[in-house]
């Protein structure tokens, strides 16, 4: 089994405003094989918290939260290993300078294997495997991880957490702050990483295309709470998202306009440019 | 860390919200003055009964200042027991014989073992603690049979021990709850601007106050940020694996590098961007600034400062006399 909400909530609390509670009443389950999940809402919506719990970084204020059969609860327990949940459950955080230290990029990469108990020949190999995995070649293994451009640091952030061979892999905004051809690269990789491996990966992100091209099931937060949980398509098939504070992806927004502008009758739901240009020919041509 | 409440501003209204920073730093140092000069107890009751009128005036909660000084409880409880043990003047109000004998080393360790199991089972740790040391007290004392391993000490009390350390933790009290009052009801920046304005006559002698108002504005509002950013850090590694409670020595070190790198090239990175940031808006050092809330003295403030000015004046009668 892989993870199970029961009923979380989870409150900040600070001194001058008192209790913010960032996720409510939340319950949810995702296993641990060949699932491929987008975690989507609005800035302040809960989701990183929501994914900060999935690796008992942060403990639930009220329910609980089972992990790999480890039951969570708002106290720490002695007897669970949190560490060996967190080597189950790899969490990529949003900005990669929280994590990179090493002097050079494959010492940093070994950090993270090495913490586990695994001897420094195999975290090498480890290391030199991840980060080809992410798309980089051997001969950053010897640079310096500060100097890296934004693209790459982020790779190599993917790949400290890669090495450490996770079940789940759970990433908060892997997309932002690259280009679009490197956005495609690093989601095909995931979905590569997902289909040969059957590793769960669950991944934040903003960007409505890629949540429409890429994922199966796609969860959706809003105000701290869990507002829809499902396939991708009936998401996008409701009527009015920005109750969710949400937007459609492109290719739904264009033919939608053009259904209204030029009174076609296509049908919107096309995933791909190329899928929706077919749709657009077979609707002028009639 | 957040409850600890010395330094922290929270937003509120009351009569001190509304007075000039200058006013509050001039009659907090001359508050503090006075305090210094007062030489009897009875003097310093009536300034500690002074301090929570001025709380109840400012519609500063009492209980809040007493939770804020949770923190400094223990630098209170050492200086007065410092006191009374080092203090040896005056008459002796209370001569206990102690004695050390195996028996005694036996309870105290039995005492301290229940101490320690309680302690993770009761709420009130302060309370268990006096209780826990009430005991050692009367183990010494009492505890007189079975083999000797110290020769049995007289323990003293003396009057003027007793005085000084009641004396020295009144003062204290009052001090800190005057700071916190203080810090309590004024912006951070209200405060540097006014500690700015009360240094600008030592630019004679060559001292930047503009300057240093700044570094101390920024410095104060960069805690909270580097807090959040360490603890990010924090998570960051530990998805990684560093386990910060366990592992070797070895281990560990390397887990402190790996939050001690990230945090000073963020914190590198902050300030290059606030530099930038209030460059382009352009900050010129040393340039005259204007700003959005220009300092005024209202007649509360003459009040306060007169005030202010006549406990001094008080107090210096009264050590003069």
């Amino acid at each position: 089994m892989g993870i199970r909400f029961n009923e979380v909530s989870y409150g900040y609390s600070s001194f001058a405003q008192g209790l913010y509670t960032a996720i409510k009443d939340i319950n949810l389950e995702i296993t641990e094989k060949n699932e491929f999940i987008a975690l989507v809402g609005h800035t302040g919506s809960g989701k990183s918290t929501l994914a900060k719990h999935m690796n008992a970084l942060i403990f639930p204020t009220s329910g609980t939260l089972e992990i790999f059969g480890h039951t969570i609860t708002n106290k720490r327990n002695k007897k669970i290993k949190y560490n060996d949940i967190r080597k189950k459950v790899g969490l990529v955080f949003q900005f990669p300078e929280y994590q990179l230290f090493e002097e050079t990029v494959e010492k940093d990469i070994m950090f993270g294997p090495m913490n586990f108990k695994i001897t420094k020949e195999e975290a090498k190999k480890l290391a030199k495997q991840s980060l080809n995995l992410v798309g980089l070649d051997d001969s950053y293994l010897s640079r310096n991880p500060y100097n890296l451009s934004g693209g790459e640091k982020k790779r190599v952030s993917i790949a400290g957490i890669l090495a450490m061979d996770p079940d789940i892999l759970v990433l908060d905004e892997p997309t932002s702050g690259l280009d679009p051809a490197g956005k495609r690269i690093l989601m095909d990789l995931f979905k590569n990483i997902n289909e040969t491996t059957g590793k769960t990966i669950v991944i934040i992100t903003h960007d409505m295309d890629l949540v429409y091209q890429y994922f199966n099931r796609v969860l959706v937060m809003n105000d701290g709470h869990l507002v829809f949980d499902g396939k991708t398509e009936v998401l996008f098939q409701k009527e009015d998202l920005t109750d969710y504070h949400l937007d459609y992806p492109n290719t739904i927004k264009v033919l939608k306009y053009l259904n209204q502008e030029l009174n076609l009758n296509m049908n919107v739901f096309q995933k791909t440019n190329a899928e929706a240009l077919a749709e657009i020919k077979r609707a002028v041509r009639l | 860390m957040k409850s600890i409440i010395i330094g922290q501003y929270i937003p509120g209204k009351g009569l001190f919200y509304r007075l000039d920073p200058r006013t509050k730093i001039i009659a907090v140092l001359l508050i503090m003055i006075s305090v210094f000069l007062l030489e009897t107890i009875e003097q310093l009751l009536i300034g500690l009964a002074t301090a929570i009128v001025l709380l109840l005036i400012g519609k500063i909660s009492i209980l809040k200042v007493i939770k804020g000084l949770k923190p400094i409880m223990i630098l209170l409880i050492f200086t007065f027991i410092f006191q009374i043990i080092l203090n040896r003047e005056g008459e002796t109000i209370v001569s206990q014989q102690m004695y050390f004998t195996g028996y005694t080393l036996l309870l105290l360790i039995l005492a301290f073992i229940v101490w320690r199991i309680l302690n993770k089972l009761v709420k009130y740790r302060f309370t268990l603690f006096f209780l826990f040391a009430a005991g050692v007290f009367l183990i010494l004392s009492y505890v007189d049979f079975g083999p000797k391993i110290a020769e049995p000490f007289t323990f003293n009390i003396y009057r003027a021990g007793l005085e000084m350390s009641f004396f020295v933790v009144v003062r204290l009290l009052i001090i800190i709850t005057l700071s916190t009052v203080l810090t309590l009801t004024t912006k951070p920046t209200d405060l540097t601007q006014g500690l700015e304005k009360l240094m600008h006559p030592m630019k004679k002698i060559g001292f930047d106050s503009e300057s240093f108002a700044l570094i101390i504005s920024i410095s104060l509002r960069y805690i909270p940020t580097i807090f959040d950013e360490a603890n990010k850090i924090m998570l960051a590694q530990a998805s990684r694996g560093a386990d910060f409670s366990e592992g070797k020595l070895k281990d560990k070190l390397r887990q402190v590098i790996s939050l001690l790198v990230p945090m000073f090239i963020i914190a590198f990175m902050r300030s290059e961007e606030l530099a930038n940031a209030m460059e382009s808006r352009n900050f010129v050092p040393g340039e005259k600034r204007t700003r959005i809330n220009e300092l005024y003295f209202s007649h509360r403030d003459i009040i306060a400062t007169i005030f202010s000015f006549l406990i001094l004046a008080l107090a210096i009668v009264l050590k003069v006399m």
